[in-house]
């Protein structure tokens, strides 16, 4: 799905908000048309009605043009209020809904490519590119306003003669042409907003976390050069783009007045109150234009952020859905090593540190891509089995053990969203880490902060190790669970993790270069790389 | 009423550092100018279509040059408008990269480890900063041109019927009581729509941070909704927000729709001859359309102010973070040894700002002069704190350190001494050369050369048409993990430093990579004295000395 699809099936989700916000407009403009137009005529009929003596004076019907106006000005300010709420609600809810649906996108790309996406350039998408999709919601109703400020425009200014009308029609035209023109030629402006705003954000995103490199070699300035070109870029950007809302300032105001004054002149000969009229109405049909030239002013940024968007979402993979499910949870690999891992095994993953150890455990869960043949699971190649179906069957601790911002239960819950306290508390316990967790201030419910900044590196570990056992897969997958513990701790979690695998029935791939853990292992297999291979075999 | 005067003392805080940000800009000056020859070209209009009103009857000759005079002043109000959009705008500008330097200066101070997130970060540096925009451009000139423009309209009003002026007078006080009363009302629900948006972008990045676990729990879903639910909380606020800004303003537009009535009718019945009292004025059509043309200008300029409360309130939300950033500190002045220096760290405890365990607790060791020291144990032990101590970029809680026997001052850095290549190298946009220059600017190419082979990145060189002119991009496309360590290493030699810091150099590479890199290592650290923190119990092999850190405790 495109996210212009996704824009379209917002736009459709929104419909009653929109269509009552274009109703509103469309009521707005015309109610300001008229109650301008109606309150010129009326004071000069009266100063006509006045000076023509106390007879006219008193025969002048006051009160029916009163009301309408008084009715007006209410109408107006009520359906200026309601268009405007109903607009920006449908953007709201619109947002509400398409965030979710990029981070699914983002999160539906192949693995290599959501993984490898930078925190700033993931951060100017999903917020700076979606806020400014909201005016694109914000601005549909404004067509509405132009057209009923035009019905009921001509139908008050033809009153005072069919040229005057035609005027403000060619007045309008004119403007809407000359806006479109301005935006067209600028628009790269707005583009260049954007663009900058996601620069500035991965610029940030890189210097910031390498700040032992920057002071090192004295290079602190230089990145505050770079930011502060980035910092440049953006706000010259805003400037340039401010600035050519200055020029759809002048073009408007200019209309404004060339269409009252043209009204003016071509309707002499309706006399006085209709002319009076004519002009003000043609101010107002103009004026109400406001809106329309706004959404014109905001396409460039619009179109690049769309753009930038449809980039994020392009890269979602549908996913494989055909294949049958596993009929066990047996494993076998061909490569890079060759054998078989049958259900419920505790299975050792051994080899030098970086012989690949962590790359075979993340392409089963499909963090990485599995050539076809390498892995087959319950008989089914891994390549061809639907990526979440390989997920299910497997409990994971990763050897960095990140944890999401949120508390202890908002982590062990991302695992598996059905566990009780009783699960939760279990786990805890089985992890070594119960007694700590009790002593927190709110239990479960304390908070740990990004990636576990409150805890020590051994607790996060071990929160991590928790987290995969409150998942009720057929395999756990652990890498390095006990680094870094004391051998007390250690053992105790390798104690209980067998009691753990003997009440589950749960089998586990384990990689640790730790004996204790090792230990509670039956069977063990030895990665070697490619070169080591090659080197024994010619030997 | 304690809650009340914190937070009187608050606003009056927030007040007074969005003065200091915002300066004493001239612009500020100019666009009020601006903002006063709009309303003196207001004035202009609502004459020349007044008289060219009354001129009607006597034909086109009499009114094309009041319909002119009108023409020319509502192209001029345009022209105002137009001024005021961009002085407003090179105003902002300004105000907006003065303040990003500040603070960006703060965060790269900032020690690593500390509580602020790269989330929050770029949610500071990019969006509280942006924020200041319509303070400075569009409410800041509106306040000072609220109090001068609506009183030049009156004038003109007075001028033309002075009756018609006091009722304007007379509508003014509860004008701006229902102006306050808008204004104020939205305060704080605003501020709480700016936090829940920081907190929808925080977790956002937190979420594309862990994403490999949230894949592999098949939680994209949940993390989906629970970032909808979110988003709705945000949507919900900010309608909240919005509901009262626009009933505010609808009100200050009825109300001045209602004032503008009460003039209207006056006009009539004066007209028409039909006042219940008698007046010391008679109006005439002129006098009366002028009057009701201009006096919805009287309350224009307090309209516009009105609707730039929401830009304010932006800016005074995104102040209260703003304003609490750290300072910069400049590090104290150590005194370097010359010749290769010897470290001694003495009970040394770091503990970060707003964190409940120290990273490093009472930790002893020594490195001799030229000597290699590997510090071992798990991430989050501490090793890379200790480093990072030595650079100013961790605070010394309690304990010493030394160089060469003399103690290192608190948030002193010895960075000049140093060299560091880290597990995450930093890459710029250009070519190997220019980042490996980043160490030494004024490297020879012959020590460009001799760093070049020690690093052993000169078969990478070979294998690449341009050599070490390749380019990179920031992402490091097209280099393995292991050959963006080698240009960190490269990089790390070609700076004459005594002091050599690793930092994991070896982290996450395959094993034939690691032996060689190491290889490397051992050889390159010749003539240095070297500090590695790594995990690696190959690479702490070739330490004289090993100190291992358990679980902090």
């Amino acid at each position: 799905m495109t996210f212009r699809e996704l824009l379209a099936r917002e736009r459709r989700a929104q419909r009653g908000l929109l269509v009552r916000a274009a109703i509103l407009a469309a009521l707005t403009a015309a109610s300001s048309v008229v109650l301008l137009g109606l309150s010129g005529w009326f004071i000069t009929a009266a100063a006509f009605a006045g000076a023509a003596g106390t007879t006219a004076a008193l025969a002048f019907n006051y009160m029916l043009p009163a009301a309408g106006i008084r009715l007006l000005a209410i109408t107006r300010t009520a359906a200026r209020y309601g268009e405007r709420l109903a607009g920006h609600e449908a953007a709201f809810r619109a947002l509400a809904r398409l965030r979710p649906q990029l981070f699914r996108a983002l999160a539906g790309a192949p693995a290599e490519k959501s993984l490898a996406l930078g925190t700033g350039e993931a951060n100017a998408r999903l917020i700076g590119d979606v806020d400014a999709v909201e005016n694109h919601f914000v601005r549909m109703s404004s067509p509405w306003g132009v057209a009923a400020a035009l019905a009921s425009g001509l139908a008050l200014i033809v009153l005072g003669g069919i040229m005057a009308a035609l005027a403000t029609l060619a007045c309008l035209g004119v403007m809407l042409a000359l806006a479109d023109r301005i935006a067209r030629r600028f628009a790269e402006r707005g583009r260049a907003v954007q663009r900058a705003g996601g620069e500035l954000r991965e610029t940030l995103a890189t210097l910031a976390g390498a700040a032992p490199e920057l002071r090192c070699f004295g290079l602190e300035d230089y990145a505050a050069d770079r930011i502060a070109t980035s910092s440049r870029r953006l706000a010259s950007a805003q400037r340039r783009q401010a600035e050519v809302a200055g020029w759809f300032e002048l073009l408007h105001a200019a209309t404004v007045a060339i269409a009252a004054g043209t009204a003016l002149l071509l309707s002499l000969a309706a006399g006085a109150p209709l002319a009076a009229l004519a002009a003000l109405a043609a101010a107002m049909t103009i004026d109400a234009a406001g809106p329309a030239l706004r959404a014109l002013l905001e396409r460039g940024r619009l179109q690049e952020a769309e753009a930038r968007l449809e980039a994020l979402v392009e890269a979602a993979v549908p996913p494989r859905t055909c294949s049958p499910l596993p009929a066990d949870y047996s494993i076998t690999i061909a490569r890079p090593v060759s054998c078989r891992i049958t259900q419920g095994e505790h299975m050792a993953l051994n080899g030098v540190s970086g012989v690949g150890k962590t790359t075979l455990i993340e392409a089963f869960i499909g963090l990485r891509p599995v050539a076809r043949g390498a892995v087959t699971l319950g008989g089914i190649d891994l390549s061809e089995l639907p990526v979440d179906a390989a997920r299910s069957c497997f409990a994971w601790m990763p050897q960095d053990a990140a944890l999401i911002a949120g508390s202890v239960r908002e982590n062990l819950l991302l695992a598996n969203p059905g566990a009780d306290e009783v699960a939760m508390w279990q786990a805890l316990a089985d992890a070594a880490l119960e007694d700590r967790v009790r002593a927190l201030d709110n239990g479960l419910d304390s908070w740990i902060g990004e990636n576990g900044v409150r805890l020590s590196g051994g607790e996060r570990r071990r929160l991590a190790l928790a987290r995969a056992y409150v998942a009720t897969a057929p395999w756990l997958l652990l890498d390095e669970p006990s680094e870094g513990l004391d051998a007390v701790t250690e053992a105790v979690v390798a104690a209980r993790l067998a009691d753990r695998l003997d009440r589950t029935g749960q089998g586990v791939i384990l990689v640790s270069h730790r004996p204790a853990m090792a230990a509670i292992c039956n069977r063990s297999i030895m990665l070697e790389s490619a070169d080591t291979v090659a080197a024994r075999d010619a030997a | 009423m304690t809650a009340t005067t914190g937070d009187k003392a608050a606003q009056r805080d927030r007040a007074r550092w969005l003065r200091a940000a915002v300066g004493r800009d001239p612009r500020v000056r100019l666009s009020v100018a601006l903002l006063i020859a709009d309303a003196v070209a207001a004035t202009g209009f609502a004459g020349g279509i007044a008289a060219a009103v009354v001129a009607v009857p006597k034909g086109m000759a009499a009114v094309l040059p009041w319909a002119v005079l009108a023409m020319a002043s509502g192209a001029l109000r345009g022209l105002a408008a137009m001024l005021a959009a961009r002085t407003g705008a090179a105003g902002a500008e300004t105000v907006k990269l003065t303040l990003r330097t500040r603070v960006v200066d703060a965060l790269l101070a900032r020690a690593p480890g500390s509580n602020t997130t790269i989330g929050t970060l770029l949610s500071t540096a990019v969006d509280e900063v942006d924020a200041l925009d319509g303070y400075a451009a569009r409410f800041l000139p509106a306040r000072k041109a609220a109090a001068l423009a609506p009183m030049l309209v009156l004038a003109a009003v007075a001028v033309a019927s002075p009756i018609s002026a006091a009722i304007l007078v007379a509508t003014l006080l509860p004008f701006i009581i229902a102006m306050a009363l808008a204004g104020g009302a939205a305060a704080n629900e605003s501020r709480r729509q700016f936090v829940a948006l920081s907190r929808l972008s925080g977790r956002f990045a937190d979420r594309i941070r862990a994403l490999p676990v949230v894949l592999a729990f098949r939680a994209t879903e949940r993390e989906a909704e629970a970032l909808g639910r979110a988003a709705d909380e945000l949507a919900r606020r900010t309608m909240r927000v919005l509901r009262v800004a626009f009933l505010s303003s609808a009100a200050l537009e009825f109300f001045a729709a209602l004032s503008v009535a009460m003039v209207a009718v006056y006009c009539g019945f004066n007209l028409l001859g039909q006042l219940p009292f008698s007046v010391p004025e008679q109006l005439d059509l002129g006098r009366a359309f002028f009057v009701l043309a201009l006096a919805p200008e009287f309350y224009a300029p307090m309209r516009r102010l009105a609707a730039a409360y929401h830009d304010k309130q932006a800016a005074e939300t995104a102040s209260d973070r703003l304003r609490t950033l750290p300072e910069p500190i400049s590090a104290p002045a150590t005194p370097m040894p010359v010749g290769l220096p010897a470290l001694r760290f003495d009970r040394v405890t770091i503990r970060y700002p707003d964190t409940g365990r120290p990273a490093v607790n009472g930790l002893s060791f020594q490195v001799g002069a030229g000597e290699t020291v590997a510090l071992l144990g798990p991430s989050g032990s501490g090793k890379s704190s200790l480093l990072h101590l030595l650079l100013g970029l961790a605070p010394l809680t309690s304990g010493r350190v030394e160089i060469d026997g003399a103690a290192l001052p608190a948030g002193a850095s010895i960075a000049s001494l140093a060299s560091w290549a880290g597990q995450q190298p930093l890459v710029i946009p250009g070519t190997i050369r220019d980042n490996l220059l980043l160490a030494n600017a004024d490297a020879s190419e012959s020590e460009l050369a001799r760093a070049v082979h020690e690093a052993g990145l000169a078969p990478m060189l070979a294998r690449r048409t341009d050599g070490i002119d390749t380019r990179l991009d920031t992402r490091g496309g097209g280099i393995s993990g292991g050959e963006r360590r080698r240009i960190a290493l490269a990089r790390a030699l070609l700076k004459p430093a005594p002091l050599l810091l690793l930092d994991e150099p070896t982290a996450h590479l395959d094993a034939a990579a690691e032996e060689s890199l190491i290889a490397t290592i051992a050889s390159a650290r010749a003539g240095r004295t070297t500090l590695i923190a790594t995990h690696s119990e190959r690479l702490a092999a070739i330490a004289d000395r090993v100190v291992r850190l358990g679980e902090p405790a």
